[in-house]
């Protein structure tokens, strides 16, 4: 049974095996050498070449090329914490604004601002070069831009409604003696209304209007409890003015910042897109003036 | 004159020693006078600062009557404060911030300081201590600081300063109302360095990092989240700071720093306030920072500066 068909249909051979093992160990050995002289731009490369070529190159390669990025692909975390040193860095400068946070090897939260109550803005791939913000908080960001050209601000209608609310408490609260009074009227009214003996063909006109009395003076007792709990659903009210107004105030201070850095929201998307080639190309720079020197 | 108590266990008295402790009793009185006289006049008159002090303590609760002579027009204790203030300033050559305006009124002074008008102050006596007094505004009852001359020590109200130079006086110049306050913290100085009076400055000190804590200790977000909006309402950014506080530069990179001093358990906030001359104060942030009174006094119940509890409580 140990008897094997002459010839491989495969071509395999030891040879072919052993260069391609070769090929994973100097992979590796390289990807060690590019972290131990801190080399980044090298380690980007081996990471991902196909990306590297065409984003930072510029080529356009006829046919893929090989990848053994898995080869190392668990170690992320670690090879994302030692990138991370050089590209935050980098960061400071392109984008003053972010503050990052590791909160595990690797994985950093980016916080826009540093300012009161600054939001959490999403995470930094390291890897990958690249931004992934949270969602509702670039939403909004993007909606502040363009309610801006407008003349408008995200939280203007929840505010002008609160703002009216209060105003209304305010004057329920004001009006009290107002309808204390209309109170008085009516009550002496029912009363004269009680005291009629009506004629038989007059006594449903009487009772209609002894109704209408009455339901005028529930209308305006309910009012008087609205009023009475005025004044704590008016700070409630403050309140929420205030997160809003202090919200706004934040979006403010990222549009701020971003004008500051880049002009425009557009130009700031534009840079995010291409972060990844800008970084390795500024790192690019950076190894080729050391080398002159 | 009749002295029939003394008389009841020992033998009747002579007639010349009778009148013998008439005349040593008028005698005592008047050398008492006398004795009040002579520190009446050191106070008036002396150039010494030390001399100054001996006479307002000797002069304080003074027991000027006895029971052979009394003397019908008599300065009040708080008198003797008020005149001691005056000239401890004229003295260490601040004359002109502070004065007397009633002097020819025998008892219960009034004095003015140059810069504040008509508004008037005077000393009342505490009613815990004898040696003790309160400064205050004539027309309310609010002490701005109490004093005790025996016992050396200066104690300033910060709430009642902020309530009465914030915003009683409101409206007035930002200036005058600095010079009032200059001249308050010159005699204070004063009895510092002549003295070694212990003093709390409260919410008129100026030293960096002087903790200003506030009423409430916890102290919760969304007050912080006003002072941001009004911040940036003012061109100013509210910056995050270590243990939840907040941290705001303002001119001339002065500092104000919200924070808590204590821990999660026994929250302690409250605020300090570092600046290049070390001269800014709480009390002149507020008047400096229209922004920052406000934000004061919308929540004052939380941020009132606490004083000491004892002497004014």
């Amino acid at each position: 049974m140990d008897n094997k068909i002459e010839n491989d249909p495969f071509s395999q051979n030891d040879s072919i095996l052993s260069s391609a093992l070769s090929e994973k160990v100097k992979y590796l050995s390289d990807l060690n050498d590019s972290i131990k002289n801190g080399n980044d731009l090298k380690v980007y490369e081996l990471m991902d070449p196909n990306r590297f070529a065409t984003e930072v190159k510029g080529e356009q390669p006829d046919q893929p090329k090989a990848s053994f990025f898995n080869l190392a692909a668990d170690l992320k975390a670690q090879l994302s914490h030692h990138l991370s040193n050089k590209l935050i860095d980098y960061l400071g400068t392109t984008y003053p604004f972010f503050y990052y946070h590791e909160y595990d090897l690797g994985k950093f939260n980016i916080y826009f601002g540093n300012w009161w109550d600054h939001r959490m803005f999403g995470e930094l791939d390291a890897i990958n070069v690249q931004f992934n913000f949270a969602e509702d908080e670039y939403n909004t960001l993007a909606k502040s831009f363009e309610l801006e050209s407008q003349n408008k601000r995200v939280n203007d209608d929840q505010m002008r409604e609160l703002g009216q609310k209060n105003e209304k408490l305010t004057q329920l609260i004001e009006d009290q003696t107002k309808r204390d009074q209309r109170k008085e009227e009516i009550r002496k009214q029912i009363k004269e209304n009680e005291e009629k003996s009506p004629m038989p063909w007059e006594a449903g006109k009487v009772k209609e209007e002894h109704q209408q009395l009455q339901d005028a003076l529930l209308e305006l007792t309910n009012i008087d409890e609205q009023a009475s709990d005025g004044r704590a659903a008016i700070k409630k009210n403050e309140n929420q003015i205030l997160a809003l107004s202090k919200e706004e105030t934040i979006y403010n201070l990222e549009k701020q910042n971003i004008r500051a850095s880049f002009g425009s929201f557009e130009a700031f998307i534009d840079n995010n897109n291409n972060l990844y080639a800008k970084y390795l190309q500024s790192l690019s720079k950076e190894s080729q003036v050391t080398d002159g020197e | 004159m009749s002295n029939e108590n003394t008389d009841t266990e020992k033998k009747v008295l002579t007639t010349p020693e009778l009148l013998n402790n008439y005349t040593g009793s008028i005698q005592a009185g008047l050398d008492n006078g006398s004795k009040y006289v002579a520190a009446f006049k050191s106070l008036n008159q002396t150039k010494e600062l030390n001399d100054l002090l001996a006479a307002a303590v000797e002069l304080t609760n003074y027991q000027l009557n006895t029971d052979f002579v009394e003397f019908p027009h008599q300065f009040s204790d708080e008198d003797v404060q008020s005149i001691f203030f005056e000239r401890l300033l004229a003295l260490s050559n601040n004359a002109d911030g502070f004065a007397i305006s009633n002097s020819e009124h025998v008892q219960k002074l009034l004095a003015k300081f140059t810069s504040l008008g008509d508004n008037t102050f005077t000393f009342t006596k505490s009613t815990k201590n004898a040696a003790g007094f309160f400064f205050g505004p004539t027309a309310h009852n609010r002490p701005l600081f109490y004093l005790n001359l025996k016992n050396k020590e200066l104690m300033f109200h910060g709430s009642a300063l902020i309530d009465y130079f914030v915003v009683d006086l409101e409206g007035l110049e930002i200036g005058a109302i600095k010079q009032a306050m200059q001249v308050i913290m010159q005699a204070a100085e004063v009895l510092k360095e002549s003295f070694g009076f212990k003093i709390d400055f409260n919410v008129l000190d100026g030293v960096n990092g002087e903790f200003y804590e506030f009423a409430a200790g916890e102290i919760p977000e969304p007050i912080l989240d006003e002072l941001f909006v009004k911040s940036a309402d003012n061109k100013y950014i509210l910056m995050s700071g270590e243990n939840g506080g907040a941290s705001l530069t303002l001119d001339n990179d002065t500092k104000l720093n919200v924070y808590n001093a204590g821990d999660e358990d026994r929250p302690k906030w409250g605020a300090t306030i570092h600046d290049n001359d070390q001269k800014e104060s709480w009390l002149n942030l507020l008047l400096d920072y229209p922004f920052i009174k406000d934000w004061y006094l919308d929540n004052k119940k939380q941020l009132e500066i606490l004083s000491n509890k004892f002497i004014f409580g």
